[in-house]
């Protein structure tokens, strides 16, 4: 500075009309001066040209003064303690503490802008159009510079509180009187927080120092709205959010910017709004699809949900989301060991019938149900699960969808046709990356929910043989059997799987009607005389029944009698024609009487054959038996302890069976040990089947080994698919191909080294 | 003890009382019916030659329409009688 007194004098005057020019310590002072001294300041500055420096050393002190003492003593308290959430004076007393000195600052600009005038300065610090502009640029700037980086933590909470007393609705816990902030009847609550607002808005502070704030908190805040609403609640939501949205959020948000000069409120409320629209829509289709898998299993009680997922797929881009967390989440809950296959396949019929609703076109069906396909070929029951479902009575969906079926199909012809080329619209984009090869677009569209169980096989054959095999089995159980029911399921399933592969079951069931028919021209005859037991017979063409399980058994005499009578019965009936019996097949009626008891029992041909040994004689040795029944004395003593768990039998001593002709009190009550026993099928099981089949494999086999010396295992299972495979029902994996050949190994049929296999020498 | 079977329900199969499992025309089982029939036994009936040979019936007569000179039978190509036994 200059030495001369004139500055001297210039220097001390301005010190004392800008009081911030000397030490903080004497700012506050309350320091007058005159309009003639503050005219003489202008006047030297003007004369000596040093108006832009002073208000340049001006500026600086103001900024000096923010950056070292008023913001850190502003930020100072955000970092007093982590007081408790509710209260909203931290903040306040902050932003009030700010707002004073802001205040303070202010006068010292406002003198300084009236110095500008006198002196004409043009020049404006920031470029900014006023000095208290250029103010509150500064404030900003060092405010945001020197901010501490949880500060958001507490502005979070204070409007947390803030948009809670504004939610009144959700919050009906509160009594209306009640301030949902401090729990007191009558608080300032509303006016702290209005205050603060004003105060930050004036500061131009609002939206940079809270504005993400707002944002965060109002995502925040709709999460766990929408979160809240949803859990376990599979209504339609999405009209009530918006509304509550707007109600709620969007007229707090308001309330929070109304003091906000700086920006245009209504504009800036709309983007916001738009804003915070789409982020509703995306939160909640997220957490919806976080449900899915309970939604899909509540199919259709959820319908309203599903409805609400499909109008908000299009506006958020989830899809491949929805896809993946559905794909995993079947992967998770369903497709386990856990799970039997009825459930499987009932949250198999709920996938496709609730994806159909979200999605007609049917390939996001595709996508999530690969995997369900792929692990219900690997389950072996899943055929039989399947076809009895089918024909089973009672409510169920696989049954209804069969009932259902032939209305649908013309349905489908009409409104698939060509000629809509103006509705038509591309397949989704997902439709690209589907693993399958994309399908006719028709197939894809007429979801039917049968063929769909059917294709995961790829040919029909396997459900129309399990088909017989359950058909079967039922009709050899049940003599009384409703051929009348079976001939209505039996012509649903031909609309499904085509006349001719069903033809064998049209047989068998035609048989057992001619059955119950040559049963009584039998029966009629003179020669036929019925004196020792009541006899009826299945009468089946062999040829069109699935293999039964053969078991050797020689009946009682009585019965054989019986017996002989029939089929010469039938030999004079039906000219040319005999019968094969099958013993071990069919079910007896049997009343019996002891001492003290009396027992009616449905049971099998060669339990009551063991009983009628037993009428004839009391005692019988194990060994002695099995030779007068022509089976295995183990399975005879099998079939035994059902009658010794009934308390009609017991064994004597080792070996030795006799009748149980007074009720053993001490007994306990034998659990029934036979139960699942008698629940066996009659038919060949499907392994025995397949066993039979790789017996025929096993020659090609060693034709190949003799020929060709060695080979590997992929090479064998090549062959045998191009000139075996043709004629077998199922077609081997490698893997299965393995399991056998390994046996062969084992059974030292067969010799495998160097991943070679050989036939020994 | 004292047992009464009140109701025996057996299982049989019928079959053809014939010398042969086939039929030498269809290759088809006798108990099975011929390819062009759909029910086997009494819709589809084994008829037998003089000369012991037996086939479907069904078989056997398009068999013999299509011989425009000899009714043979066509394993044994004796001349073809049916045996009404």
């Amino acid at each position: 500075m200059d030495e001369s007194p004139d500055s001297k004098k210039a220097w001390a005057l301005s010190q004392k009309i800008f009081p911030i020019l000397n030490d903080f310590s004497t700012c506050n002072q309350e320091d007058t001066f005159f309009k003639s001294q503050f005219e003489e300041l202008c006047n030297y500055m003007q004369a000596n040209g040093l108006q832009d420096f002073l208000q340049q050393l001006i500026i600086n002190q103001v900024e000096k003064r923010f950056r070292d003492e008023i913001v850190p003593a502003f930020w100072s308290y955000f970092q007093k303690s982590e007081l408790h959430n509710k209260d909203l004076n931290q903040f306040y007393n902050a932003v009030k503490s700010l707002y004073d000195n802001y205040k303070e600052m202010d006068k010292i600009t406002s003198g300084l802008e009236l110095f500008r005038q006198c002196t004409h300065v043009t020049k404006i610090p920031y470029n900014e159009k006023t000095i208290n502009n250029a103010l509150k640029l500064i404030l900003k700037a060092t405010v945001l510079a020197q901010s501490p980086l949880n500060y958001q933590a507490v502005t979070l909470s204070f409007y947390e509180t803030a948009l809670r007393i504004e939610d009144v609705d959700s919050y009906l816990g509160f009594d209306s009187g009640h301030c949902a902030a401090c729990d007191q009847d009558s608080c300032n609550c509303l006016h702290l927080l209005q205050e603060t607002n004003r105060k930050l808005s004036e500061m131009n502070l609002l939206e940079p120092l809270v504005g993400q704030t707002f944002t965060n908190l109002s995502h925040k805040y709709i999460y766990t709205h929408i979160q809240k609403m949803c859990k376990d609640n599979y209504d339609s939501f999405i009209t009530r959010l918006e509304t509550w949205l707007h109600t709620v959020v969007i007229v707090w948000l308001r309330k929070m910017y109304s003091f906000d000069t700086s920006i245009c409120l209504n504009e800036a409320m709309d983007t916001f709004q738009t804003k915070l629209v789409n982020y509703l829509y995306n939160s909640y289709t997220k957490i919806r699809i976080n449900q899915l898998f309970n939604i899909v299993i509540e199919y259709p009680e959820s319908l309203p949900a599903l409805e609400d997922i499909r109008l908000c797929l299009p506006r958020t881009d989830l899809k491949p989301l929805l896809m993946k967390k559905l794909q995993r989440a079947m992967e998770t809950r369903l497709l386990h060991h856990g799970v039997s296959t009825a459930d499987i396949l009932t949250a198999y019929v709920a996938t496709i019938k609730s994806l159909k609703v979200l999605d007609p076109t049917g390939v996001l069906l595709e996508s999530v149900t690969d995997p369900i396909h792929q692990y219900l070929r690997e389950r072996e029951d899943t055929v039989r699960c399947v076809m009895s479902s089918l024909t089973e009575e009672g409510p169920n969906d696989l049954a209804e969808e069969l009932h259902k079926r032939g209305a649908v199909d013309e349905n489908i012809n009409v409104e698939d046709g060509d000629d809509d080329w103006e509705t038509w619209t591309p397949d989704p984009i997902e439709a690209a990356v589907s693993p399958n090869p994309p399908k006719d677009v028709g197939s894809r569209r007429n979801v039917d929910i049968i063929s769909m169980l059917v294709d995961i096989y790829g040919s029909n054959e396997l459900f129309v043989n399990e088909y017989r095999n359950l058909l079967a089995d039922r009709l050899l159980s049940q003599y009384t059997s409703d051929t009348e029911k079976e001939i209505r399921y039996l012509e649903l399933l031909k609309l499904k799987f085509g006349d001719s592969n069903l033809h064998f079951c049209e047989v068998m069931l035609k048989d057992v009607v001619d059955s119950k028919r040559i049963n009584q021209r039998i029966k009629e005859d003179s020669e036929y005389s019925e004196s020792i037991v009541p006899l009826s017979t299945l009468i089946v063409s062999q040829q069109f029944w699935p293999p039964f399980k053969e078991e050797k058994l020689e009946l009682h005499s009585k019965v054989a009698e019986q017996i002989k009578q029939f089929t010469a019965g039938f030999e004079t009936l039906k000219g040319s024609r005999t019968l094969c019996w099958k013993n071990h097949l069919g079910v007896v009626n049997i009343e019996i009487e002891l001492n003290d008891r009396t027992f009616n029992l449905s049971v099998s041909p060669m339990q009551a054959t063991i009983l009628m040994h037993f009428q004839d004689k009391d005692t019988w040795q194990l060994e002695e038996l099995s030779n007068v029944m022509q089976c295995t004395a183990s399975l005879l003593r099998r079939k035994i302890s059902f009658w010794i768990s009934h308390g009609i039998l017991s064994e004597t001593s080792i070996d030795m069976f006799s009748v149980q002709n007074v009720e053993n009190k001490n007994l306990a009550k034998v659990v029934f040990c036979d139960e699942d026993f008698e629940a066996e099928s009659a038919m060949a099981s499907v392994q025995d089947q397949k066993d039979e089949e790789f017996q025929n494999i096993w020659t090609y086999i060693v034709g190949m080994l003799k020929n060709l010396d060695s080979l590997p295992l992929d090479r064998i299972h090549h062959m045998l698919k191009m000139f075996a495979f043709q004629g077998l029902t199922t077609e081997c994996s490698p893997s299965e191909l393995k399991v056998f050949l390994d046996r062969k190994v084992r059974k030292r049929l067969l010799i495998f080294s160097n991943n070679l296999y050989t036939l020994p020498k | 003890m004292k047992v009464t079977i009140k109701q025996w329900s057996g299982v049989a199969s019928w079959k053809w009382v014939a010398n042969d499992d086939n039929c030498g025309i269809c290759r088809m089982p006798f108990d099975s019916c011929c390819p062009d029939c759909k029910l086997p036994g009494d819709d589809c009936p084994l008829v037998w030659g003089q000369c012991s040979h037996c086939f479907h019936m069904h078989c056997i007569v398009k068999w013999l329409q299509s011989q425009t000179v000899n009714q043979q039978c066509p394993m044994c190509r004796q001349e073809w009688k049916f045996n009404n036994k």
